[in-house]
């Protein structure tokens, strides 16, 4: 059986395989309620920078910051795969719950276009990943039983 | 001396990974305890046990060369019994519950899958998608960025736009992975990511469900996918009978396939 493990990405400490991995670890698996569970108080793994996301007004500047660098004649058509789905996605409507994540979004997503406007903005890789990590949020941490 | 558990199987299952290393430092080998036809894969427990990352992945690691041969039922990390005896009283005890819960998910391994959007991909989808927001963009570049009150209301349009889009892509994923999975588990919600879903899959189509998540890749261009997997069924175990049953997260209804 294969796990993924850590796949050390370039700077900022992501090793998202594992951390996906170890997230069901913790969180997931069979409990025995006659059994002790090791406390997870401090724990090591869950240090990782959790971006509280919230709908701030730092968020919505820093998207303002970006639609303003945003090349609009680059247009979508320029972006990886952005497409014609445009239409048949929207039209499925947005009913439903949400699952808030503009952190990163906010975040890299200036730099990500920084970096098109300082390329061509025509042969543009999608290379400015989100860094994001994954919050493997801290309120796991009351969840033990 | 305590009793740390790793996982329950049958003890016809062909693969058990008696001597292999499990947690503590130096780690400590992996035993079975043999109850009727149930066995627990355990070590001692290390002194000072903690969630440390070498720990987790020795768990899981344990539980990974486990689940390779057969079904497996994992525990959660950090389970500590006071001795090897009150471990198989519990096997006894629960027998039952036990041998259905790995027969419903005999040689069926979970993927889970996270994704979130590749930024600029969004930004540019929400641009295309909503005049109002391209044309207020617009004018507050022409302005030289807008007012303050300008950029706030263009940054919550777009955030607001962002996280429909989230909630829809995350809705189109699930439609097409779904399909190829006997039960479906939703994982908590975070920041990180706009789907974390765990999928319960035969592992004779493993393949079929390999190529849904290509699938959803490339129709789904604007969002980062991230698969692991095969991995033991975390997030189908159920918790034990002392809960009520299907209080675990999501649907566990794996009885079915």
């Amino acid at each position: 059986m294969t796990v993924v493990p850590a796949q050390q990405t370039g700077g900022g400490g992501g090793s998202s395989g594992l951390y996906d991995v170890l997230e069901l670890v913790l969180d997931r698996g069979l409990v025995i309620d006659a059994f002790v569970r090791v406390s997870l108080v401090g724990i090591e793994i869950l240090k990782i920078d959790v971006r509280v996301v919230v709908a701030s007004v730092d968020t919505y500047l820093r998207f303002a910051e970006a639609c303003n660098r945003l090349d609009l004649e680059a247009g979508p058509r320029k972006s990886p795969g952005l497409p014609e789905i445009v239409g048949e996605v929207t039209e499925s409507g947005a009913r439903g719950k949400s699952k808030g994540a503009l952190s990163g979004a906010a975040e890299t997503v200036s730099d990500a276009f920084r970096q098109a406007r300082e390329g061509s903005g025509s042969e543009r890789e999608t290379e400015s990943r989100p860094r994001a990590r994954k919050s493997t949020s801290s309120r796991r941490k009351e969840e033990q039983e | 001396m305590s009793t740390y558990i790793y996982g329950i199987t049958a003890t016809s299952h062909p693969g058990l990974p008696e001597g292999v290393g499990g947690v503590g430092d130096p780690s400590l080998p992996v035993r079975v305890l043999r109850e009727g036809g149930l066995a627990a894969l355990v070590s001692d427990a290390p002194e000072g046990l903690r969630p440390k990352r070498r720990e987790l992945l020795a768990h899981q690691n344990v539980l990974s060369e486990a689940g390779a041969a057969g079904c497996v039922l994992p525990m959660r990390f950090g389970s500590v019994a006071p001795d090897d005896g009150s471990v198989t009283a519990v096997l006894a005890e629960r027998a039952e519950h036990y041998e259905e819960r790995l027969r419903a998910l005999d040689n069926r391994v979970e993927y889970n899958v996270k994704a979130n959007h590749v930024e600029d991909a969004v930004l540019h989808h929400v641009m295309a998608g909503n005049p109002e927001i391209r044309a207020l963009a617009e004018a507050n570049r022409q302005s030289g960025g807008g007012s303050y009150e300008q950029k706030i209301q263009l940054g919550e349009m777009v955030a607001a736009a962002v996280k429909a889009k989230e909630a829809e892509d995350a809705r189109t994923l699930e439609g097409v992975l779904e399909p190829e999975a006997d039960a479906v588990s939703v994982g908590p919600e975070s920041t990180g990511w706009l789907a974390n879903v765990s999928y319960l899959v035969p592992r004779d189509t493993a393949g079929e469900f390999l190529e849904a998540v290509e699938r959803a890749r490339k129709d789904l261009p604007h969002l980062e996918v991230r698969l692991n997997g095969p991995l033991p069924p975390y997030s189908f175990v159920e918790p034990g009978p002392a809960e009520p049953a299907g209080a675990a997260a999501g649907g566990t209804d794996t009885g079915a396939g």
